[in-house]
């Protein structure tokens, strides 16, 4: 029986609260932490999207008994993890409202917002702040990167269904209602993003990003406020993008430094808190040199997981594919992705969108049993992560959004209960991104999107 | 005595001109007064009724809305901005019978004339305003080809940024992910164009270079490595610390005047001595607090965004441009870089916004080479040939669509496009003409005779009335195509729509498409008669009599444009249609005729939507008055390209901004 509590704000507020302090308190006292004070690895968010929906027979679960022992063949490459996965039937998208003829543009854009475009200013960007973006404000401050966002393909399609601005069609991640936040396609700008190739062997680094540029950024935001106060009020916003931006990068460049002084004492002898003796060494990237889809995908998800690994991000969100036909020669056919899910039944078709779905969660499959196999404190790395898969539709034939495709994998810190498949849970996609976020630790002033309620099946101690 | 003449004569005549320009604009404007009542009043007496008779039962405050349309915002402000796209997409489904719906009282055609008839009067009830203008980044190609014509350095150095839609869809956002982007670029640039002496020159741009997508046509005019910037100031640091002073603050206005494209002010001058001082304070050399002062520089707004140089009266609402700030629009706008020489000293002497110059420059700078960014940005999103390039086809069915073909297409669209720009041909051009540019691959597409050999595109003559335009154009039609058949709705959409500026409702959710088709009893029927059965369906019917006449019109040419008399199961094609008004065609050539025919349509449709990429805005409201006036000079001069551009850039919308 699914207990439904109406979230109260101030409810939410208190409880995340104190969730919050652990990791505040675990980072602050890097230096300081004794040999005694067991240290507890942060919870990592990571979220992972494929298009264009299911094939309902073949994704659901028969019943809850039968989720760990006769899996549906869909979810074939997880078996070995299954136990580390929880899955819930019930979960409805937004509703399309005045945007019946989008349903592409919506897929995407809402996955993560759980909200609608604004239909008075279709044009332009004005959405909510994604849930990625809210976990990545309060995490941010933590690692060296606030947020990574990868994606597989360019994020330009030209379409704009329903008069919806074409980055509807191809970004899920919003850091403001206003903007939409690129998402990295090529791995090798990833890696070095990540470890800062270009840092010298004597630590200081003249080109990247250096202390002094900090300085040098500190000026240039004071100039920029200068041109701020002669500029009309739209213009201010806009400008006030770029200082954020100019914010946001000197503390990464401070993180950065206080990273360097860790490796510095590490060196030295002393002991770090953030890692034990036992935990798994950095994994190893392989660019790959062909230009196999999997290969591609799984080298997006070997970053994902380094980057989890390293605690140089907390939060990832990994765009698998965008609406717009990416197809898959791998498999044996050369159909675009969308064209195929406009099955109507046909066996053939509906066995390549199955084959299709399969591919798609093989990668994530692929991406899980990594971060098990990776020791991390007292565990694995995905005892530590929440890592969300899915679709933004259900049915791609139908465009239907009933009942949302979604796999989370990974205990978040011990804060959620796995190996479970919840049949009947009623709920949205803002509920499930509000309790997930929630079970992260992350302080909200408001539920996500048109979340009304935490779901309460998800948490471990419900 | 002489110099008090002449001041006598200079006042008398700005008080001359000044007074004419009263005069012409308080005639406008009476004109304007007029129309604005003459709408006010049909709104009242035949648009308000006739909402309130067939559309507002349905579409009122209440919730939920039907498809998000309420009528009752719109009853009260008629002229607000916000629904000026909404009147359009009304008056289109009114059209096509679509709405209202057959279940509800129908309208008489006079009475959806009438309504027609609003969407053009609708205009007159908004402010002159030339729209929200705020500060554009730079798009990544212009960031590049910037970097470019400063310091020499290839665009590419710029590949590692997000791809991103110019023109109307911009986003003009900027991500911390992208500012340390910047950061990282400008170290690139300046390593190889300042390498720090200590150091051997590390973090070129990788190897991509070769495979640029914006360099620079190398038989143009255009040779600007190596870069504007003067460098050699970075040489030898002055003797004494005095010296010292005075040049680097002499270095610093001379590089920020560039880099900033406007004149430096005192504030943007200090920060920039901090910076060096910042330098020095950290014990780098001369030249390497010299360059942390370029490198702050190029991460700056004013050189990452185009704003403005000076400061604004704050009184007044809407101010025209400055010079330099136009310069910069006209300079991204035409050439994707940033304004020369040429630009700059205009600017300074204050003579640029002038109506004559602006007209000069234009002409100079589309006969530039430069100016195929003008394609590369805006032709090529409008003809649809932007993705083509990277468009997968079924191969089983047309091996013969390679790389090599793909690109040919392409190339044949821009230089088509550029040839009717630096000629100045009239823009008919675009629908009927009788050349075009073909290399061998294509040559054969064609079937062209001739003997043309190699992978050099050149012009050549056409015979065949079919081709020529384009609506013949093998680029366009691929793109326009599925990727193993042709699209007929595609098609007919994009004519509609791309080329005469016709709103075409979206199809209602839910339509079966063609696929879905019993696939048995259809399995003998052409696609046209395919076609048929789907519209039988009363909802359909309604958009897709004006489509499939068009898109049937253009059958003879297959998927990738090839010439064909018989469909892929043997059955003959029949090209011929029927448009709404009763005009009737046979093939391809006629069509084209009518569609000629429609030359203020096309002409319209084509400024409206340069006129959107170059505010990177949709138009609306005052907008459409601004393309009123623009459409009578263009016809003046039988729609020659150059003057459609001048008409633009020399717009209201374009040389003001709201200060608000």
């Amino acid at each position: 029986m699914t207990k439904k509590i109406t979230m109260d704000r101030r409810v939410c507020l208190k409880g995340v609260g104190i969730a919050l302090a652990l990791p505040l308190l675990d980072a602050m006292g890097w230096a300081e932490a004794s040999e005694k004070s067991a240290y507890k690895p942060p919870v990592r968010l990571g979220f992972m999207y494929m298009p264009h929906g299911v094939i309902m027979d073949q994704f659901w679960p028969t019943d809850a008994e039968s989720f760990l022992t006769s899996p549906p063949p869909a979810l074939d490459s997880l078996r070995p993890v299954l136990d580390q996965c929880l899955m819930m039937k019930g979960i409805a998208g937004v509703p399309n409202g005045p945007f019946k003829g989008a349903p592409h543009a919506l897929e995407l854009s809402t996955w993560l917002t759980a909200a609608l475009p604004n239909p008075d200013k279709r044009d332009v960007i004005s959405i909510s702040i994604s849930a990625d973006q809210i976990a990545a404000n309060a995490l941010g401050a933590f690692t060296t990167l606030p947020s990574l966002e990868l994606a597989t393909m360019p994020q330009t399609w030209k379409e704009n269904q329903a008069g919806l601005n074409e980055a509807y069609y191809s970004h899920c991640s919003f850091r403001s209602p206003t903007q939409a936040v690129p998402a990295e396609i090529n791995p090798r700008n990833v890696l070095d993003r990540l470890f800062q190739k270009r840092e010298e062997s004597n630590g200081q680094s003249s080109t990247g990003l250096s202390p002094l540029d900090r300085s040098m950024l500190d000026l240039v935001l004071s100039g920029a406020r200068d041109l701020r106060r002669s500029l009309a009020l739209t213009d201010q916003r806009k400008l006030d993008e770029y200082l954020d931006g100019v914010r946001s990068v000197e503390r990464r460049i401070a993180a950065i430094e206080m990273r360097q002084k860790e490796a510095a004492m590490e060196k030295a002898g002393v002991r770090s808190s953030r890692r034990h003796d036992s935990d798994s060494p950095p994994i190893e990237i392989k660019i790959p040199e062909g230009d196999q889809r999997s290969e591609y995908m799984k080298v997006m998800c070997d970053l994902n997981v380094l980057a989890f690994q390293t605690d140089t991000t907390r939060v990832c969100t990994y765009i698998g594919s965008t609406p717009n036909g990416v197809s898959y020669p791998e498999l044996g056919f050369k159909d675009q992705h969308h064209s195929t899910t406009h099955h109507n039944n046909d066996a053939e078709k509906v066995r390549k969108v199955a084959a299709i779905t399969a591919f798609n969660i093989e990668q994530f499959a692929y991406m899980v049993k990594k971060m098990h196999s990776l020791r991390e404190g007292d565990g694995t790395l995905l005892d530590n992560c929440i890592m969300m898969w899915g679709s933004g539709l259900e049915d791609g034939d139908r465009h239907t959004r009933e009942n949302l495709p979604f796999i989370i994998a990974g205990k978040g810190g011990g804060s959620i209960k796995t190996g479970r498949f919840l049949p009947d849970v009623k709920g949205n996609q803002g509920d499930l991104l509000t309790t997930l976020l929630t079970c992260a630790g992350i302080p909200m002033d408001r539920p996500i999107g048109i979340a009304t309620k935490q779901i309460t099946e998800i948490p471990a101690n419900a | 005595m002489s110099r008090y003449v002449l001041g006598v004569w200079i006042v008398l005549g700005e008080l001359f001109c000044q007074s004419s320009i009263c005069i012409a604009q308080s005639v406008d404007s009476e004109l304007l007064v007029e129309k604005k009542a003459d709408a006010e009043q049909f709104f009242r007496k035949q648009v308000t009724p006739f909402i309130k008779t067939y559309c507002l039962e349905c579409h009122q405050n209440s919730r939920p809305t039907e498809a998000g349309l309420s009528f009752n915002p719109a009853l009260d402000t008629p002229g607000h901005a916000a629904f000026s796209e909404k009147w359009k997409k009304s008056a289109a489904r009114v059209n096509a019978h679509d709405m209202p719906p057959d279940s509800a009282k129908q309208p008489t055609e006079q009475e959806r004339e009438m309504f027609l008839q609003w969407q053009h009067k609708v205009k007159y009830l908004s402010p002159k305003d030339p729209g929200a203008f705020i500060i554009r980044r730079l798009t990544k190609t212009e960031y590049g080809n910037t970097l470019r014509d400063l310091f020499g350095v290839d665009p590419s150095i710029a590949n590692g940024l997000p791809e991103e839609v110019s023109g109307e869809g911009y986003l003009n956002s900027l991500s911390p992910l992208q500012l340390e982007q910047y950061l990282t670029i400008a170290d690139n640039v300046l390593n190889r164009v300042l390498p720090i002496e200590e150091h051997p020159v590390r973090g070129i741009a990788n190897s991509t270079e070769k495979d640029s997508l914006h360099a620079s046509d190398t038989n143009g005019k255009l040779s600007s490595t190596p870069g504007t910037l003067d460098l050699s100031v970075f040489a030898e640091p002055p003797d004494s610390s005095e010296d010292g002073r005075v040049a680097v603050r002499k270095i610093a206005l001379s590089l920020a005047k560039k880099v900033y494209r406007h004149p430096v002010s005192e504030n943007e001058l200090k920060v920039l001595l901090d910076v060096f001082a910042l330098g020095k304070k950290n014990k780098l050399t001369y030249r390497g607090s010299l360059r942390l002062m370029l490198k702050a520089m190029l991460v700056s707004p004013q050189f990452l965004f185009i704003t403005p140089a000076d400061d604004f009266d704050t009184k007044t609402e809407i101010v025209p441009l400055d010079d330099y700030q136009l310069g910069s629009r006209l300079s991204y706008l035409l050439w994707g870089t940033m304004p020369d020489d040429e630009l700059m000293s205009l600017a300074e002497s204050g003579k640029l916004h002038e109506s004559t110059t602006l007209k000069a420059q234009v002409k100079r700078m589309l006969e530039d080479s430069r100016s195929r960014a003008l394609f590369d940005g805006f032709g090529a999103q409008w003809l649809g040939t932007g993705d083509l390039k990277t468009k997968m086809f079924d191969l089983t069915k047309f091996p013969e669509m390679t790389n090599e073909l793909r690109t040919s297409m392409v190339e044949e669209v821009r230089l088509f496009f550029q040839s009717i720009v630096r000629e100045n041909l009239g823009i008919v051009q675009f629908i009927e003409s009788d050349y075009t540019f073909v290399n061998e691959t294509l040559a054969g597409l064609y079937g062209l005779n001739e003997a043309i050999h190699g992978d050099a595109m050149r012009k050549v003559q056409l015979t065949d009335p079919n081709r020529g335009g384009i609506l013949g154009m093998p680029g366009v039609l691929a793109a326009t195509s599925f990727p193993n058949r042709t699209s007929p709705v595609k098609r007919g959409v994009w004519v509609l729509e791309q080329v005469l500026g016709d709103q075409v409702p979206s199809a209602p959710p839910d339509v079966p498409p063609l696929e879905k088709q019993d696939q048995q009893s259809v399995a003998n029927l052409t696609l046209r008669e395919r076609f048929e059965l789907h519209r039988a369906d009363a909802t359909c019917a309604n958009c897709h009599r004006l489509l499939d006449p068009i898109g049937f019109g253009l059958e003879n040419y297959d998927a990738i444009g090839r010439w064909r008399d018989r469909d892929e199961n043997g059955k003959p094609i029949d090209a011929a249609g029927e448009l709404p008004n009763g005009s009737r065609f046979s093939n391809p050539r006629e069509l084209k005729t009518m569609v000629a025919a429609r030359l203020d349509d096309f002409s319209r449709n084509l400024v409206e939507k340069m006129l959107a990429y170059a505010l990177c805005r949709k138009l609306e409201g005052y907008d459409e008055i601004v393309v009123d006036e623009l459409m009578q000079d263009i016809a003046q001069d039988g729609y020659r390209m150059q003057t459609l551009v001048t008409a633009i850039v020399t717009s209201y919308s374009f040389t003001h901004r709201r200060t608000k």
